[in-house]
């Protein structure tokens, strides 16, 4: 059931890869923060209430509605659709997606020989280091803002998945203290991304390639 | 004391949201700036030390740290009530601007004084959302560029850095801690390959933040359009706090005896730093990008002394001091240059000196100062490195080195020549007049104590300051 979760959520990335609205890039966070309740709830019966609390708060309240609703705020706000002109087309990117998703299944299963590391799931391991590499090179891909700030989300989920899948766990403050910090993170990037809708005529990551000292004036 | 520094910021912030005046405010950041100064310096005589917080200390390593921050702090605060003056900004905007600062240098203080590895990941991700909107100051097209780019490289640094936390967590087996304490007490027993996983990944992770090349993309943008003493505060402590936690982690792998590794990659990131900035200082525009590329070549260094190790470390201590001081007066004369002359670029500046002596001889101290003039304390932290160099046999590094910050020293000093003396244009004469009624004595003085410091401790450090730096040596 679980293993079914996580492979769910590696699919969600293929997903991102092969899409190119951004209202369904959108929804596809919304869809990320519900499996990864649910994986979290596989493990509830081991864990301290606060611990439930605080992880049912992070995934269900913050990953799933607070952030997505916010970005679609913002969608609305700067009506951009369809990041249309990323540097490669779409099916190469969703071929290199599924590489490295299967490197992510296939490559744990080597490094988890020796015995210290009994204590974490090679698929778990697997599926958030592809995650977070996929999210990394589709940053680098795409041209709108407001993608990038997506990606950075999903690399924030799946850095997630990989301290979950450390079998021991982080004291409660620390975890609060990533969360409130990744949050207002989001927020000032959506602030920024309605400024920037304000000063420049579309949200083309181009835009802001100003400041650099190799130019010709 | 630790409880003060740390709680009378928040204090003072919900009070300045209450009161919402304009001279309260500076007013705030002034009695800030006091109380962290007075706090360290009972703190650095071992005064209140007992009775802390959890997760907060002062030791060893990080007092030194907190000295410099204290310090430069102070004489920000200073120049801040000359330079809010010379903003024709309303008092909201004002109130936002010194309700940030305090929250920014609340985010360093708790870097530099976390006994946690987590809390020290929560502050530097902290310091990057509070100077974010100081960057975005004075909202312009370039400013919004510069504090994105801030923002989004350091955020994805640091959430690589959390990769690297976590790495050390599968690195620790039985064990679960992430106080730095308790990870020295068992870095022995800690397995070998997730710790160099975890140091690459926290390296390249606090690195973004510290500056260091190839990582440090966000730095020159930042720095340059920031308001002078934000650059200042940027420079001179924020990337110290940054490296410090680096040093703590590399303490980790010292213990483990798998730091080999670890030397290697620092001396790599050492030397990538110091080529990047003699490139792009050779064709330098804008003479506020060449203190942020400084800055770059600074840490470089901080970061092959660290890798050299032995003697080398009380040289990396020095030139943090003599760096932070430095770089500070630099980027606050660059604000007195700025508002004279109303622009950064460096082809339509020349004869400062005839504009105004005081900027100008400043100007020309503070390059002295960071360019290792003797007896600037930065002649003897790079001497010391070079010498440490050739005392282990590294011949080749050691060319390379002195080579690069050759190459460095001749772009720096060919822009600040060029800037300082020379012939005034006619027609800025009236406009430089109109502005120098603006720069005020305390946009003069703070200046003047930083680099009488670093002058100084060229020649004479006091033994209080020796046996602080000796201890600091023993946490590296």
């Amino acid at each position: 059931m679980e293993n079914g979760f996580i492979i769910l959520f590696g699919l969600t990335m293929l997903y991102l890869a092969a899409t190119s609205r951004i209202i369904s890039h959108v929804r596809l966070l919304v869809a990320q923060g519900v499996l990864l309740f649910l994986i979290c709830a596989c493990h509830f019966e081991h864990q301290s209430a606060l611990n439930i609390t605080f992880l049912t708060i992070e995934t269900l309240i913050v990953k799933t509605i607070v952030i997505p609703w916010f970005l679609f705020k913002v969608l609305k706000k700067t009506k951009a659709n369809r990041d249309v002109s990323a540097n490669i087309p779409h099916f190469y990117c969703l071929v290199t997606a599924s590489i490295i998703l299967l490197c992510g299944f296939l490559l744990p299963n080597h490094f988890f020989n020796s015995d210290t590391m009994k204590m974490i799931s090679p698929i778990y391991f697997g599926v958030s280091l592809a995650t977070i590499i996929i999210s990394l090179w589709l940053i680098t891909i795409k041209h709108k803002i407001i993608s990038n700030v997506i990606e950075f989300i999903t690399m924030e989920n799946g850095i997630f998945l990989l301290s979950l899948s450390v079998a021991k766990e982080m004291p409660v403050l620390v975890n609060m203290g990533v969360l409130l910090d990744v949050f207002i993170a989001i927020y000032i990037l959506g602030l920024f991304i309605n400024e920037i809708s304000k000063e420049f005529k579309d949200l083309e990551v181009s835009n802001l390639s100003d400041l650099k000292d190799y130019n010709n004036d | 004391m630790i409880n003060t520094i740390l709680i009378f910021p928040i204090l003072a912030c919900i009070l300045m949201a209450l009161i919402k005046k304009r001279a309260f405010d500076c007013l705030m950041v002034n009695l800030y700036a006091v109380l962290h100064a007075i706090s360290t310096i009972l703190l650095a005589m071992g005064i209140g030390r007992d009775g802390n917080i959890p997760y907060f200390t002062v030791d060893n390593t990080n007092l030194i740290f907190l000295i410099i921050l204290s310090l430069v702090f102070l004489m920000v605060a200073i120049y801040n009530n000359g330079y809010v003056k010379t903003l024709d900004y309303s008092d909201k905007k004002i109130g936002h601007y010194s309700f940030m600062t305090i929250i920014f240098v609340l985010a360093m203080t708790g870097t530099v004084l976390s006994s946690n590895l987590g809390i020290a990941w929560i502050f530097v991700e902290a310091t990057t959302l509070s100077s974010a909107y100081l960057i975005y100051f004075n909202k312009t097209k370039h400013s919004i560029e510069a504090a994105w780019k801030y923002v989004f490289i350091c955020s994805i640094g640091i959430a690589l850095a959390f990769v690297g936390i976590i790495f050390l967590n599968i690195a620790q087996g039985n064990i679960n801690t992430l106080d730095f304490a308790q990870l020295y007490k068992h870095a022995n027993n800690f397995d070998t390959f997730w710790l160099k996983m975890s140091f690459v990944f926290m390296l390249f992770g606090f690195g973004t933040k510290m500056g260091l090349a190839p990582v440090h993309f966000w730095l020159p943008d930042a720095h340059s359009e920031a308001p002078s003493p934000i650059s200042a505060l940027l420079s001179a402590t924020l990337l110290n706090s940054a490296f410090l936690v680096i040093v703590r982690v590399f303490k980790v792998l010292d213990i483990a005896q798998c730091d080999y590794w670890a030397r290697i990659m620092l001396l790599i990131c050492g030397f990538i730093s110091l080529f990047v900035t003699a490139v792009f200082v050779y064709h330098i525009k804008n003479y506020k990008r060449m203190l942020a590329y400084s800055s770059i070549e600074n840490m470089g260094i901080l970061a092959i002394g660290t890798a050299l190790g032995g003697a080398a470390l009380y040289a990396v201590i020095l030139h943090l001091i003599g760096h932070s001081l430095a770089k500070a007066s630099f980027f606050l004369t660059s604000g007195n240059i700025l508002e004279l002359f109303g622009t950064k670029r460096i082809k339509s500046i020349s004869g400062v000196i005839e504009a105004d002596k005081k900027t100008g001889w400043l100007w020309v101290f503070s390059f002295l100062a960071i360019c290792a003039f003797p007896t600037s304390v930065l002649f003897i932290s790079e001497f010391l490195i070079v010498k440490s160099m050739i005392q282990n046999e590294h011949y080749i590094l050691c060319a390379l080195f002195v080579l690069l910050l050759t190459i460095i020293l001749w772009g720096i000093a060919k822009v600040t020549i060029k800037m300082t003396f020379g012939k005034l244009s006619e027609d800025k004469t009236q406009i430089i007049k109109e502005n120098k009624n603006k720069l005020k004595f305390c946009m003069f003085a703070p200046q003047f104590v930083m680099l009488l410091i670093v002058f100084v401790l060229g020649v004479y450090v006091p033994p209080f300051l020796n046996n602080i730096i000796n201890c600091a040596m023993a946490g590296f």
